[in-house]
């Protein structure tokens, strides 16, 4: 079928199979590796993405749930030259070690901070209880959350 | 003329601050080691673009997937592949017939068998494979395969095993000999001793649990073969090839991948040997892309084990005896007969001791070396065993370590009777050792540096431990069924082994003045690109964005073992050391004849890339121009420069081990049987840090994954089939960010190798085997009874004797 996907920023048509998840869409078929599958069944959280804003398992997804909907990955948060804050604060507290959660980490966290914009350590400690890092970086990640959370504080009220 | 890069120090990182205070001692005067740089791919990470091998392709590439055997013990008695060939789609088949009948063995005995020889070890052994367009195609494929089996006998139980009369899994026997450790007489030990302890504790096993799966990309260009995947031993992966196939290592190229978290499952694995086949019989590149099923019932695992023991102490608390029998349970294909058991130096203070490790064949899934191996299990019994002496002496947990464990230069109790240092006893080992070497390398068989003492007083103080530690089953504070108490535990391991050969490293010094170190460790997120980086860095007079490391490919990284048995740092950063220290010979030798009125090389200094003499930076030049002096050079001096270990490195595992001490408060609620880790301090000594913030990292990153072990995972076998039965992460629980206290510190010891880059030490296991122990203890302090791991609330109800 014909589906119309709303990619970091970009409309795009394509056909796929129905049976396709979203997450095997956009790796394969659009080139977006920072969707990292793992787990395959919406637990580890590697394969995170907003669709309209909100933090979702995009393994967990079939191709047509994207309909429509605006989504991000990694790839349309920050370039290499152009850092989003977020991805700042995990270099800074080096929020990970293997990096394969890494991009799902960054993304819940994008998703939790819009909310909650002056979180405590323990509602980041929570609110990042969604992904696994098996490499165990946790302290260091609710660092990085609590960094970002500061950065895109002040960058706000500049 | 190539073109000098400009040098700022250290200008594409900048450090981060306030990493430095613990480590400043060892890093005074250093430009690059023992700071806390962030990693070089950093923004790889974080922009989600590095590529692991499930994220590799290659142009014109096959799919592949492969069969798995249903039946716990099996052979094929007749296989016809006739209907998944005709399968549109499908380019070939691979099956047993195919295969060359080859033993091939992976690093410490991980695997040791054929590719596929047409019997099945366990379920979800491989028995052939199919290359087809899509994956799909493929798996369909593999359905049509028919297969007639004649089923055998299968044993799970590795005390069962052990029998003769029990199915024989390999043709060596299910039993390795025992790996046997013993010093004085433990006869002499029990008669010392005024009380002795006893154990009997089974150990489930771990599943590595990686997130990030893996993937083989095998592609043949005539008679040469290159193989993509996420590995930690690069050539190790090439030499396990080599074998499998009987090619020549110059027709065989590796180039590892990044891995996800991998502690030891991606080294080398059966699947890549048959990415490489099938990619040879179809003629076409093959990617075969394992599922997380697979990953976790299909490649490999922590091994059971069991410890039965005896310990014994003074009144005083001296340890007299220490008599232990270990058993391993190494699944199909593992052929350990060792566990690295490096409890047995850490506590070989005891006066008299035999140690005995038994390594047995079942038809589970194939175990092998996970991060900690031994220390975890082995290591947490005598953990035990101790802390139940401790406690008959009244003795803090503390002052019982600094009591019994090991310091510099006390002797190593595990090498000796070791039998495969290729020397009929120690004694002849020592005495190959050349002549000028002996009083400039460590005492063999001694420990050379580092130590718990400082760590556990540092860790106590700093922990407020005696004002927190209330006594041994007793806990600090009681609130209803809440009980709160804080535990310590230690560990140790190697710092790398060279039974199986010596780690070796290339450096290239390149006509702009940047150095590439090309050392086969692999990238599993252990930093290593970034701290061998600031290794050569330091000792070339670099910044660290002038230094580049390729860790995979083996058509240029010479042999090491990769990063197992916290090998990475010590001995291939020795070699990482080395080989710029050679190169920079070179380079010195060149400048102090053409540059400098052939003034002598060792007046030389480089600093920030300028070849200057020692105390005065007047008339430096840089190395790059130097080095464009030489391209005209009429000597025939290169004008890139090759360095390489100009030594010979000492025998480290007969002296180098690190160290991790660790304290934790744990809340045990005795209604529900939940444990709750409150707070956490991880103290390690790895001798000179080379990177703060990596090493910090990795330490907190063993300490959550021993926790795991200690209070959630295990597998789950089927009592029928021996089959994995939670090999997912819905069933197998893995710690997340709340589980693990978020203000845990991580404060680390000063001590200096002597032989070590800079003085550091391995740095991987110890914290590991320390966490485990640590809330052992606690979780025993708060409720007065040891449970056995995993201390999942339903057993430490039973513990409590509730149901």
């Amino acid at each position: 079928m014909r589906i119309r996907l709303n990619v970091n920023g970009n409309a795009i048509e394509l056909e796929s199979a129905t049976d396709r998840t979203l997450a095997d869409v956009l790796r394969d078929e659009l080139g977006l590796i920072g969707v990292r599958v793992s787990c395959s069944e919406g637990e580890c959280g590697s394969c995170t993405i907003l669709v309209d804003g909100q933090p979702m398992t995009s393994c967990m997804m079939l191709v047509n749930q994207g309909e429509g909907k605006e989504i991000l990955t990694i790839e349309g948060l920050g370039t290499p030259e152009d850092l989003h804050p977020i991805q700042q604060a995990f270099i800074e507290e080096q929020g990970f070690q293997c990096a394969f959660c890494t991009p799902g980490f960054i993304l819940s966290a994008k998703a939790f901070l819009e909310e909650n914009p002056n979180p405590t350590e323990d509602e980041v400690a929570f609110a990042m209880s969604g992904n696994i890092c098996r490499c165990g970086a946790y302290p260091y990640i609710v660092r990085s959350v609590l960094n970002a959370a500061e950065k895109l504080q002040a960058g706000s009220s500049n | 003329m190539y073109k000098e890069f400009e040098f700022k120090s250290n200008d594409l990182t900048k450090a981060v601050p306030g990493v430095y205070g613990d480590v400043q001692d060892q890093v005074n005067g250093m430009k690059v080691v023992g700071h806390g740089f962030p990693v070089k791919d950093a923004v790889e990470k974080v922009t989600g673009s590095l590529k692991y091998a499930v994220d590799m392709t290659v142009q014109n590439m096959v799919h592949g997937k492969i069969l798995r055997c249903p039946h716990a013990h099996a052979r094929i008695t007749k296989i016809d592949t006739s209907k998944a060939e005709a399968l549109a789609g499908v380019i070939g088949v691979l099956t047993h017939h195919d295969v060359p009948q080859n033993d091939w063995e992976a690093a410490w005995f991980n695997y040791r068998g054929k590719v596929l020889d047409g019997v099945g070890r366990f379920v979800g052994d491989d028995l052939a494979a199919v290359a087809a367009v899509s994956e799909e195609v493929a798996q369909r494929a593999i359905e049509l395969i028919d297969v007639e089996y004649e089923i055998l006998a299968a044993v799970f139980d590795f005390e069962e095993a052990r029998s003769p009369d029990a199915p024989q899994i390999r043709v060596e026997g299910n039993e390795r000999d025992p790996y046997i450790v013993k010093w004085g007489d433990t006869s002499e030990g029990m008669a010392l001793a005024d009380h002795t302890v006893e154990c009997d504790i089974f150990y489930h096993s771990q599943q590595y649990a990686s997130i990030g799966r893996n993937a083989a990309i095998a592609e043949w260009m005539g008679d040469k073969v290159t193989l993509w995947t996420s590995s930690q031993t690069p050539t190790e992966t090439r030499d396990g090839v080599h074998e499998a196939l009987g090619i020549p290592l110059s027709k065989i190229r590796v180039i590892a991948l990044p891995a996800g978290s991998s502690f030891g499952q991606w080294w080398s694995n059966n699947f890549m040997m048959i990415a490489v086949l099938l990619a040879k019989k179809v003629r076409r590149p093959v990617k075969i892309e394992l599922d997380n099923e697979e990953c976790m019932s299909a490649v490999k695992r922590r091994h059971l084990e069991k410890t039965r023991g005896l310990m014994g102490c003074t009144a005083d608390g001296q340890l007299t005896v220490a008599k232990i029998d270990h058993l391993i349970d190494n699944g199909g294909y593992g052929f350990k007969d060792d566990v690295g058991f490096f409890c047995v130096d850490m506590w070989g203070k005891a006066l008299h001791g035999h140690y005995a490790i038994h390594g047995i064949n079942t038809n589970l899934l194939t175990a092998g070396c996970m991060r900690g191996v031994g220390d975890c299990t082995l290591g947490a019994s005598v953990e035990r065993m101790c802390n139940q002496l401790a406690e008959k002496v009244d003795m803090d947990p503390v002052e019982f370590r600094i009591k019994n464990q090991i310091k510099p230069g006390d002797e190593l109790r595990m090498q000796h009777s070791r039998d495969n240092m290729h020397h009929d006893s120690v004694e002849e080992y020592l005495a190959a050792i050349p002549e000028e070497y002996r009083d400039e390398w460590p005492k063999p068989f001694h420990l050379s540096s580092g130590s718990t003492e400082e760590i556990l007083r540092r860790g106590a103080k700093s922990f407020r431990w005696a004002e927190r530690w209330n006594g041994w089953g007793k806990p600090s504070s009681v609130d209803g069924p809440r009980h709160r108490a804080v535990g310590v535990g230690t560990g140790a391991h190697v710092c790398g082994v060279e039974f199986e050969g010596n780690a070796s490293a290339m450096v290239r010094l390149n006509p702009d003045g940047s150095l590439k170190v090309h050392c086969s460790v692999g990238r599993q997120g252990q930093g290593s690109e970034t701290t061998q980086a600031q290794v050569a860095a330091e000792e070339m007079g670099l910044s660290l964005s002038m230094v580049e490391v390729e860790t995979g490919d083996t058509d240029s990284c010479p042999w090491s073992h990769g990063s197992l048995a916290s090998n990475t740092m010590f001995r291939v950063g020795w070699a990482t050391r080395e080989a710029t220290r050679d190169a920079k010979r070179q380079l010195l030798e060149i400048a102090a004849r053409d540059m400098f009125d052939n003034s002598d090389p060792a007046d030389l200094a480089i600093t920030d890339g300028h070849v200057h003499i020692k105390g005065s930076r007047s008339d430096s030049v840089s190395i790059s121009e130097v080095l464009n002096m030489v391209r005209s050079d009429t000597l025939g001096q290169t004008s890139s420069i090759t360095g390489r270990p100009a030594v010979p490195m000492p025998p480290s595992t007969t002296f180098a081990r690190h160290f991790g001490a660790q304290f934790v408060e744990v809340e045990v609620d005795v209604d529900t049987g939940k444990i709750v880790l409150l707070d956490y301090l991880a103290c390690q000594d790895s001798g000179t840090v080379i990177n703060p913030q990596v090493l910090k990292n990795q330490v907190i990153g063993g300490a959550i994954c021993g926790a795991g072990f200690a209070i959630y995972e295990h597998l789950v076998f089927d009592k029928e089939t021996g089959a994995i039965k939670n090999a997912n992460l819905l069933d197998y629980k893995l710690l997340r960010a709340a589980d693990f206290p978020h203000k845990a510190e991580v404060l680390f010891g000063d001590s200096y190798d002597p032989v070590g880059p800079f003085g550091a030490r391995g740095a991987g296991e110890a914290p590991i085997a320390a966490s485990i122990s640590a809330i052992s203890q606690a979780v025993y302090n708060a409720i007065g009874v040891w449970v056995d791991l995993p201390m999942t609330p339903e057993r430490l109800i039973r513990a409590l004797g509730k149901v």
